[in-house]
């Protein structure tokens, strides 16, 4: 019945032509936007480049991946970015987790927050770090230094001291983003089934127990869901902290983004910068690769 | 019962604090981009004081007026949208309805592509752009714009496409209407809310992107949020005027995100929710 | 009079599975026709490769003795109810059932008569301006025959359109369904596994059952000699009662007890004897049982026995003058017994 089977195929092909149609500009422009610029970038974290001092220009192999094994900077960078990912993210999980709770027992006002907690995200990240460095972090007259002066606990540098910086720079990304796990998890929340909660009652379960046992297994493909996509912010930041530190002082807020940006774009080593580049691509693609197993694996 | 009476009491102040860690700043900004300079370094802070409009006044009027840089954002974010959405929305559909071969395949290549930190893309964008004579130019960045756009908008959209009932195409085509006609007649009439909510991200996105453009941008193309570094300098902050622009380049994403935020957080969850493989 | 139908040899598979193991098939014209079966035995497949939804792996199709296998389902002249009933939820009641013919450029008025025609005919003549979603499920029901009937087909195809109903409506429908098809003369076909809206509906019955068409013919026929142990077991309510049996001369042994065959055979061999629990009895002499359990449903009662290990049911219009729990003794008619081959299955 081979005649038969010929045109009928050709019903399914005219599906696949349409769907290849609509597809290949999109393919197209990411193909040409996303993977060629991947691949040059390679190509150039093999380069001696270096626009201060052109004249060395020149292919240098694996050498730009061998200065990184020496440089302090880029350990130090490596170790903010770890600092830096994993406490924003487990502070915006337990605290837009927290008020979740909190939140969702109090019968009216809930859309007010609601509103209130999106401020934050919808505003840019460069102009988050803006407002925070001269309004709200400012010595003297920042917010939370006249907070932190009438509580007579004094006024701080809170961007010039390194140690405060590094502390400010995960308040600030905190801030802004700690909404997006309140409302993701305040809306799972909504959608757990109330039976559920009645039953365990009847069982003489505890509110601690409740919680332990119902609300965190039910909730928790989506808690993994805000990790993977804080993680994904967290790894890719940079506007907030440009504007707030630009990375210092010194190298204090320096995450490997920051450091990645200067040595290309301030020190205009722009073959050591792509090698930096080339490892944070591979760590981010590394962590979400394992982030999304596991939450296929659960 | 007082006990509950304190619980509704103790809930309530951690609603109320919630708002205010969230609003606060914001609203402080507000009030800051209406005093004097002088009014802005009093200690301790005035909140009784004569409003004045002098920052607007600079920003919008003054040498370092910010209206050219919003009409930047504005021109590139616009672009930004209008190419994305005729590129996305019919990938869209095609992953999110039709059959194919390496649909998987191509679904996965779209997220990937979501997940690329830019910073490590700016500098092959940098070196390429500079050779074509790009830098600078809206084209260009507009171009640039998409590598984030794009990946967002299609895999919002075909969660909006999943939606629709199965049968709907194959309804059409038996009425005749063939590929095309059933994509316009039958299937984007019923996607319209979902193009509106990607659409106002899309946008949302653009307006505030900030790293290629300090980078690939320049005089020329100089989007409101590079101007905003207009008002600081290494020997003057000009605080009130910071403030000022701020709030300007603030006012649409706010209005934005307050007519869209019922959609926001199927906005901001993209991906993730499809991306784990789940089909 | 067109719209006859005929396949042959169709067959489907997905990957490894086969879907449809080569299904022959002639519909006349103007024949309401029933795709019966349970659930994943291939009636709705065999229903989309009409519509042409489904792409054959093998055989062809043809409509009023045209091959139609390559073509596409707007080239058909077919239509089609769905089960969810697929209605244009951004569309008016009247741009819905206007829409197939508005994708062939009929003219405005032609169109808006057709419409009107159709809409008063399944009787939604007041609602045109309505929204599917804001009709109830039995007008929408309504809406998808007119967006069907509309334009006139050679066949309707319908995919189980009163499923979602409850159960009251499901009855009227069905007899209105029944008489606009007579009323149109067009060819239906129809799929369901609800074997009394087949009964009730159909001319003809084809039984699939695995991939394969195990029986076609009328209600009465598929009723009253199920031509294989699958389609006795399947139609009716209770379905028919099967016991194992061994078959000697005229005689039907079972267990102990020794009942007389419908007719001789030469060979003795094993059987399984199917009894509808309409024609099942209490007799002084018979087949040992105990009630389990009677049912009395008002207008008819169920009454089940145990036999052996397995249950038996009646079907009475009176109540039993036993109690559950009483030994008692059934029997049957020698012409109620359906006599299947226990291997195969095959009506003997």
């Amino acid at each position: 019945m081979a005649s038969a089977a010929r045109p009928a195929r050709s019903l399914a092909a005219q599906e696949r032509r349409f769907a290849l149609a609509l597809l290949a500009p999109a393919l197209a422009v990411l193909l040409l936007t996303t993977t060629a610029p991947l691949v040059y970038l390679g190509w150039t974290s093999l380069m001696r480049l270096d626009l201060a001092m052109p004249y060395l220009s020149g292919f240098a192999g694996l050498d730009n991946y061998v200065k990184m094994g020496s440089d302090p900077r880029f350990w130090n960078s490596l170790a903010l970015t770890g600092i830096y990912t994993a406490s924003t993210v487990v502070l915006q999980v337990v605290i837009g987790l927290t008020l979740a709770l909190l939140v969702l027992q109090i019968p009216r006002g809930q859309a007010l927050l609601r509103i209130a907690a999106i401020l934050p995200i919808v505003l840019a990240p460069v102009v988050v770090g803006l407002f925070w460095r001269t309004l709200v972090l400012a010595p003297d007259f920042g917010l939370v230094d006249l907070v932190t002066r009438s509580l007579g606990l004094g006024s701080h540098n809170w961007l010039g001291d390194p140690q405060l910086a590094l502390i400010s720079v995960i308040a600030i990304h905190t801030w802004q983003w700690t909404p997006f796990a309140f409302l993701v998890l305040l809306a799972s929340l909504a959608t757990l089934p109330p039976d559920v909660y009645e039953a365990a009652r009847l069982d003489r379960a505890s509110a601690w127990q409740r919680f332990v046992h119902i609300t965190l297994p039910l909730l928790r493909p989506a808690i993994v869901m805000v990790v993977i996509l804080r993680m994904m912010t967290a790894l890719s930041a940079f506007a907030a902290i440009f504007a707030a530190t630009g990375g210092g002082p010194g190298s204090a807020t320096e995450i490997l983004n920051l450091y990645a940006y200067r040595t290309s774009f301030t020190e205009l080593n722009l073959g050591y910068g792509s090698s930096l580049a080339v490892v944070l691509l591979a760590i981010t693609l590394a962590i979400s690769f394992v982030m999304f197993r596991l939450r296929r694996a659960r | 019962m007082p006990r509950t009476l304190w619980r509704r009491l103790a809930l309530a102040a951690v609603a109320g604090v919630g708002v205010a860690v969230w609003v606060f700043p914001v609203l402080w900004g507000l009030l800051t981009s209406f005093k004097t300079e002088r009014d802005v370094l009093a200690y301790p802070p005035v909140w009784l004081f004569k409003p004045t409009l002098d920052n607007y006044r600079e920003v919008i009027f003054g040498a370092s007026s910010i209206v050219p840089n919003l009409w930047s954002s504005f021109v590139l974010a616009t672009a930004t949208t209008l190419l994305t959405m005729l590129i996305a929305v019919p990938a869209a559909y095609a992953l999110g309805r039709l059959r194919f071969p390496a649909k998987r395949m191509s679904g996965f290549y779209v997220l990937v592509t979501q997940m690329l930190p830019p910073v490590g893309l700016i500098i092959p964008y940098y070196l390429v752009l500079q050779k074509l004579g790009a830098l600078d130019t809206y084209g260009g960045l507009t171009v640039i714009y998409l590598t984030f756009a794009l990946p967002f908008a299609i895999w919002l959209m075909v969660t909006y496409f999943e939606d629709i009932p199965l049968e709907m195409e194959e309804a059409a085509l038996l009425d005749r209407a063939g590929r095309l006609r059933t994509l316009w007649y039958v299937i984007l009439p019923q996607v319209r809310g979902g193009i509106a909510v990607t659409t106002i991200f899309v946008f949302l996105n653009a307006w505030n992107e900030f790293m290629f453009a300090v980078v690939l941008g320049g005089n020329r193309v100089r989007p409101v949020t590079v101007a905003m570094f207009n008002f600081i300098s290494v020997e003057q902050t000009q605080w009130a005027k910071v403030a000022a622009g701020a709030m300007l380049a603030m006012l649409p994403v706010i209005i934005i995100g307050l007519f869209a935020q019922r959609h926001i957080v199927k906005g901001l969850t993209v991906g993730a929710v499809k991306g784990g493989g789940r089909r | 009079m067109k719209g006859s139908v005929r396949l042959e040899g169709v067959v489907k598979r997905h990957g490894a599975t086969t879907v449809l193991h080569g299904v022959d098939l002639d519909i006349e014209p103007g024949e309401f026709f029933v795709l019966l079966g349970p659930s994943g035995s291939g009636k709705t497949t065999t229903l989309r490769i009409l519509a042409g939804l489904e792409e054959v792996s093998g055989g062809r199709v043809l409509m009023d003795g045209a091959d139609v296998t390559a073509q596409e389902p707007g080239e058909r002249d077919v239509a089609m109810v769905f089960q969810s009933y697929a209605l244009y939820p951004h569309m008016t009641v009247a741009q819905n059932i206007a829409f197939p013919l508005k994708m062939v450029g009929t003219d405005p008025a032609a169109t808006q008569q057709a419409v009107a025609d159709a809409a008063g005919k399944v009787g939604i003549g007041h609602l045109l301006e309505r929204r599917p979603g804001q009709l109830s499920g039995g007008q929408q029901q309504r809406v998808a025959l007119a967006r069907a009937i509309v334009r006139q087909p050679r066949l309707f195809l319908l995919d189980e359109p009163l499923s979602n109903l409850d159960a009251k409506l499901r009855l009227e429908t069905r007899l209105e369904l029944h008489a606009l098809q007579r009323a149109l003369g067009a060819t239906a076909v129809y799929v369901t596994h609800d074997q009394e809206e087949a009964m009730t509906l159909a001319d003809r019955i084809a039984v699939f059952m695995e991939g394969r068409i195990v029986q076609v013919g009328t209600p009465r026929e598929v009723f009253s000699r199920p031509a294989t142990v699958e389609v006795a077991g399947f139609i009716g309510t209770p379905p028919m009662n099967l016991l194992p049996a061994r078959w000697e001369g005229s005689r039907l042994l079972i267990g102990s007890e020794a009942i007389a065959a419908p007719s001789a055979t030469n060979a003795p061999r094993e059987v399984t004897v199917g009894v509808r629990p309409g024609d099942l009895r209490l007799a002084s002499a018979g087949i040992d049982a105990r009630i389990e359990r009677i049912e009395d449903l008002g207008d008819t009662c169920i009454t089940s026995f145990a036999v052996g290990g397995r249950l038996l049911k009646q079907k009475s219009d009176r109540l039993p003058q036993a109690r559950e729990g009483d030994a008692v003794r059934l029997a049957f008619a020698p012409e109620a017994a359906h006599v299947f081959d226990r291997a195969t299955g095959a009506r003997l």
